[in-house]
Parts: C-alpha cells; sequence; structure tokens
C-alpha cells in the first residue's frame, strides 16, 4: 500500500472543499441564501473561504518535499 | 514547462478567464462552483502523486505517438476557441469579425515562430493579470464601492434596468451581434426604435393565442411590445430600448440571481471532472511536475487573484451595465468597459485598451505556453514538436480560418479539456507501467467521450444520462480510469 503523504491529505483537503459548496448548496431551508455581512453563506464559502482555504492548504501541504534521506527510500 | 507563469498561462486562457465572470452573472452560485472547480482543479492534479514513472518504465518512443496527437488535437481546439473569441470581441466593439481573428492569430504565429520572444510568456502573465486588476480597481474606484458592498447591492436589486448612459438606450445596438441563446420576452410594455430602420419579427401574446408578427420599420420608427411578447431569432437591425425598462432575458430580481435556480448537483460534478480530468491532462500528461513551496504559493495565488477578479467584475458589471443580460451572456461582452458614463473621454478609452491589451497578452502568453508544453512531450527530448515554425503556422492557420464562423468559445475549451482530460488524464493520474495500457484506455474514454459528445446534438434530458451527455467526462473518464485499472492488473 502507498503511503499517505503530505500531499495526499492536501489533494483530500481540496476535494473536501469542493464537496463542501455541493454540500452546502444541498442544504434544505435554503440554508445557504442566508446574509451574513453582506454576502450570503453560500457565496462567503465558494468565493471567499474555500479560495482562501485552498491557497493555504497548497501552500502547506502540495510543495514538493525536500530530497528525503536515502535510508526512507 | 513548471514555472509557475507557465503553468498558470497554460490553464487560464482568455475564454477560461472570461468563463467565470461570464457563469457568474448568468447563473450565480452555479458560476461560483465553475470558479471554485477552475481554482482548485490545477492544485488538486499538480498535488497528485508524483508524476514520476518508476524506474525503467520510460515509455519508448511509439509509445509516445497518442498523448502528442491528443495535445495537439487539444492545443489546435483551444487555439480555435481564443481566436474565435478574439473575432467575437472585435465584432462586438464595432470592428470587422476577420480584423480581431487575424491580429492574435498573427499575433501568436509570430510569438511562437521567433525564437527570441519564446520566453516571454511569464512577462506576458504579468501584463495581462496587472493591467486587467488595473482596470478593476479603477472601476471599484469611480463606483467607490468595495467587492462586497457591490455584491449586496446587485442582490437587493429588484430588477435588471436598462441604465440611460446604455448603447443600447443612446444610440441602439444591431441584434445579429447578440449571439447569447436567451430568448428576448418582455416583462412590462417596451417601446422599440429602429434608428436605422429594418425588419423587426416577433412573437407576440394576445391573450393566449401566439402570433408570428412582422413589422418593416422605417428609420427611427418605433413598436411597442408588451409583456408575454418575443423578439423572434434570426432579428438582425439595429434597436434602440428605452431607459429603465427591464432588461429582457435578466434574472427577475438581485435575489434570484444570487439563489440561483434548484441545484442540479449532478451536472456540478460533471463539470467538476471534466475540469479535473483536462486539468491532469493539460499540466500533468507525460511531465514531472516539481514545484517548491513558493511555486506552489505563487501558482494558488496567482489562481486565487484570477477567481477574485472574475468575481469583482461580474459584480461592477452587471450594477453598472446590466444590459450584460439581454439576448444571453457571452464571453466578448466581458472586455467591454461596462461604464459607459463612468469615465470622460480619452480616460475611458484607455481603459478599454488596456482591458483588450490584457486580454491578448493572456492569449499570447497562453499560446507559448501551450506551445512549450506540447514541445515537452518529445520523446527525443529536443522539444521539436514545439520549435516547428510550419505545424505552428498550419495550427494557427487552420485556428484562424475555423475561427470565422462563430461558435461558442467556452463550450469549444469545454470539449478540448474534456477530450484531452479522458484520453490522457486517468493516466497522467495513475502512470502505468506500459505505455500501451495508457494509449488503450485513452481510447476507449475517447470513444465513450465522443459518443455522448455526439448525443449532445440530440439534446440533453434530466438525471444521469443527461448530465453524462451534457458532460461525456463524467462517465468517459472513469471508464478509461477502470480500463487502466484493468491493464494494471493483467500486465502486472
Amino acid at each position: 500500500m502507498r503511503p499517505v503523504t503530505t500531499r495526499t491529505t492536501g489533494v483530500l483537503l481540496l476535494a473536501f472543499l469542493l464537496a463542501g459548496f455541493l454540500l452546502l448548496g444541498a442544504l434544505p431551508n435554503q440554508v445557504a441564501g442566508i446574509r451574513v455581512a453582506g454576502l450570503s453563506l453560500l457565496w462567503w464559502y465558494g468565493g471567499v473561504l474555500a479560495p482562501v482555504m485552498a491557497v493555504l492548504v497548497a501552500i502547506r501541504w502540495l510543495a514538493e518535499p525536500l530530497p528525503a534521506p536515502s535510508s526512507r527510500e | 514547462m513548471t514555472s509557475v507563469a507557465r503553468i498558470l498561462a497554460v490553464w487560464l486562457t482568455p475564454a477560461m478567464m472570461l468563463a467565470v465572470p461570464a457563469a457568474l452573472a448568468a447563473r450565480g452560485p452555479d458560476g461560483l462552483w465553475l470558479g471554485l472547480v477552475v481554482t482548485l482543479a490545477p492544485l488538486i492534479v499538480l498535488g497528485w502523486g508524483t508524476g514520476r514513472p518508476a524506474p525503467g518504465d520510460d515509455p519508448r518512443p511509439g509509445e509516445t505517438l497518442f498523448p502528442v496527437v491528443t495535445l495537439l488535437v487539444t492545443v489546435g481546439v483551444l487555439l480555435w476557441a481564443n481566436i474565435a473569441l478574439a473575432g467575437d470581441v472585435a465584432a462586438w466593439l464595432g470592428a470587422r469579425r476577420w480584423q480581431g481573428i487575424v491580429i492574435t492569430a498573427a499575433a501568436g504565429w509570430l510569438l511562437t515562430a521567433w525564437r527570441p520572444l519564446r520566453r516571454t510568456a511569464p512577462l506576458l502573465v504579468a501584463l495581462a493579470f496587472v493591467a486587467a486588476v488595473v482596470v478593476l480597481l479603477q472601476l471599484a474606484w469611480a463606483l467607490a464601492l468595495g467587492p462586497i458592498a457591490a455584491w449586496d447591492r446587485v442582490a437587493t436589486q429588484p430588477a435588471f434596468r436598462f441604465p440611460p448612459s446604455s448603447p443600447w438606450v443612446i444610440s441602439g445596438r444591431d441584434l445579429g451581434v447578440v449571439r447569447g441563446g436567451a430568448r428576448l420576452v418582455f416583462d412590462e410594455v417596451h417601446r422599440l426604435t429602429a434608428p436605422a430602420g429594418g425588419v423587426l419579427r416577433a412573437r407576440t401574446l394576445d391573450g393566449v393565442r401566439l402570433a408570428e408578427i412582422e413589422w418593416t420599420l422605417a428609420p427611427g420608427q418605433t413598436v411597442t411590445l408588451r409583456a408575454g411578447d418575443e423578439i423572434a431569432r434570426g432579428s438582425t437591425l439595429r434597436l434602440r430600448f428605452e431607459a429603465d425598462k427591464r432588461v429582457p432575458g435578466a434574472p427577475a430580481s438581485g435575489m434570484v440571481w444570487a439563489d440561483g435556480r434548484p441545484r442540479r448537483w449532478l451536472e456540478r460534478v460533471g463539470l467538476a471532472v471534466t475540469l479535473l480530468a483536462g486539468a491532469a491532462a493539460l499540466l500533468r500528461a507525460g511531465l514531472t511536475v516539481r514545484l517548491s513551496g513558493d511555486g506552489v504559493g505563487f501558482a494558488a495565488g496567482g489562481l486565487l487573484l484570477a477567481f477574485v477578479w472574475a468575481q469583482a467584475w461580474a459584480v461592477y458589471a452587471m450594477i453598472q451595465a446590466p444590459d450584460l443580460f439581454l439576448g444571453g451572456i457571452t464571453l466578448e461582452r466581458l472586455l467591454e468597459l461596462p461604464a459607459h458614463a463612468l469615465f470622460a473621454e480619452p480616460w475611458r478609452r484607455t481603459l478599454q485598451a488596456l482591458l483588450l491589451a490584457a486580454g491578448l497578452a493572456a492569449f499570447l502568453a497562453s499560446s507559448l505556453a501551450l506551445r512549450e508544453r506540447l514541445g515537452a512531450l518529445d520523446s527525443t527530448g529536443g522539444g521539436e514538436i514545439g520549435h516547428d515554425p510550419g505545424l505552428w503556422a498550419g495550427l494557427f492557420g487552420g485556428a484562424a480560418l475555423a475561427s470565422l464562423w462563430p461558435v461558442d468559445p467556452w463550450a469549444l475549451s469545454l470539449l478540448a479539456l474534456g477530450g484531452a482530460g479522458c484520453a490522457l488524464g486517468p493516466a497522467a493520474l495513475w502512470p502505468p507501467r506500459q505505455g500501451r495500457t495508457a494509449a488503450t484506455a485513452g481510447v476507449v474514454g475517447l470513444i465513450v467521450f465522443g459518443g455522448l459528445a455526439a448525443a449532445q446534438l440530440r439534446g440533453s434530458g434530466g438525471g444521469l444520462l443527461g448530465a453524462a451527455i451534457a458532460y461525456p467526462a463524467l462517465v468517459a473518464a472513469p471508464v478509461g480510469a477502470f480500463v487502466l485499472w484493468l491493464g494494471r492488473r493483467v500486465r502486472p
């Protein structure tokens, strides 16, 4: 089995960020349309929170790892 | 090819960049989903695995033929989409369609053919970003409205009405340049004027009876349409609309726009699969991508900046030019400065020129980056395919010729990304030991994609089948991945 690398973690987190939008949009009673500080929840998430989180996830988890010591290969 | 600017240039073609604000304006939350996927898809595929073939698994020369041919066709279709967009922009701004096509195609070919200019992609990407952001900031400053306040204003509008400064109100515009598919149905009584005269065809609603009417209007003559009446497609005369009347085809209100229609999550998944597979093919197939922490940060930051720009641009455009909705939103309309009365000349013309320069710079950067992308697949390692002036003259020439006939640049881009994604995407993310397995999986994926794409001509219904026909990669990419998996099991 392949080891779970930090990049795998990053890819999974990005996929969760995408799935979060679908989930939020599917909530009943127009929850996604609730306005908070000028924007609806869906737009806060899809337009601000998820893209910013994606950048942070990419910086933290997606960079090519430094060359590992030979004993780990 | 792995430089950040080139990754951004390959992915953020002008058609892609404008598709997001166009979708945001036209479909609200669906556009937001598109923007989010466009932003995250390249990061997901760049982070996926290493893309490095196992030792001893280097492809033999014959095995690179399939990916090279597939990417060559993909690059050709992407060039076609973007050159067609240039033709649309020229026609929308009052020039000849062929002028926009010739300028962009010739500049693109010159840049790819002239060796000293080949390393200018990063500079062009930076120029495109700076120019687009400067125009946006100028617009926000002139409106004295931040992006969130602007969104709030759009989302609380009771209706989208023609502003008195709209060109559709002041001088009128030719209906023939409206290429969107939306119907021109009126919600209230509206008096139309034909400044140059012409034939206007309409479907009028008389009680419950529909009637087809054709008026031959003298220059300056007016005709009044009532709620429920519709201008028939194919009318090509210049028309002037009334100020402060609802724009035909616009959402009923800002709230309707912001909350969108009932969720169609299968289609959203289909769009995501198409773009993820397309990103895998464009950014990963046959390449070893290694990005440092700074590189990933710049790539992610560039994608975020592009998404923020697209959102703000869509919202400001809807505030300043709600006539954007007339007949359906098409990409070229987003390259017109949406502020007809906000800036005096020559400032307005300067900003418009800057906006066009951003679009041209983005196209040229994309052309250069796509050429390098293709050259990087060359099995000899010399990248000859990227340096063949005859081949690239043929590609640009063919794309320019095809662009003389209007097409939907975004639909064409999605077709190219979906096709390439089904052919190359699975193997790019899970590289098999043998190139033949990858080619078999790619061919099967491509055949399924082609079959479903052909079914689009018969229209798509609802449910899974409808989503699969609307986004063929939704089925074709998993089928390709399954064949790849089978091939790996059969040939250990």
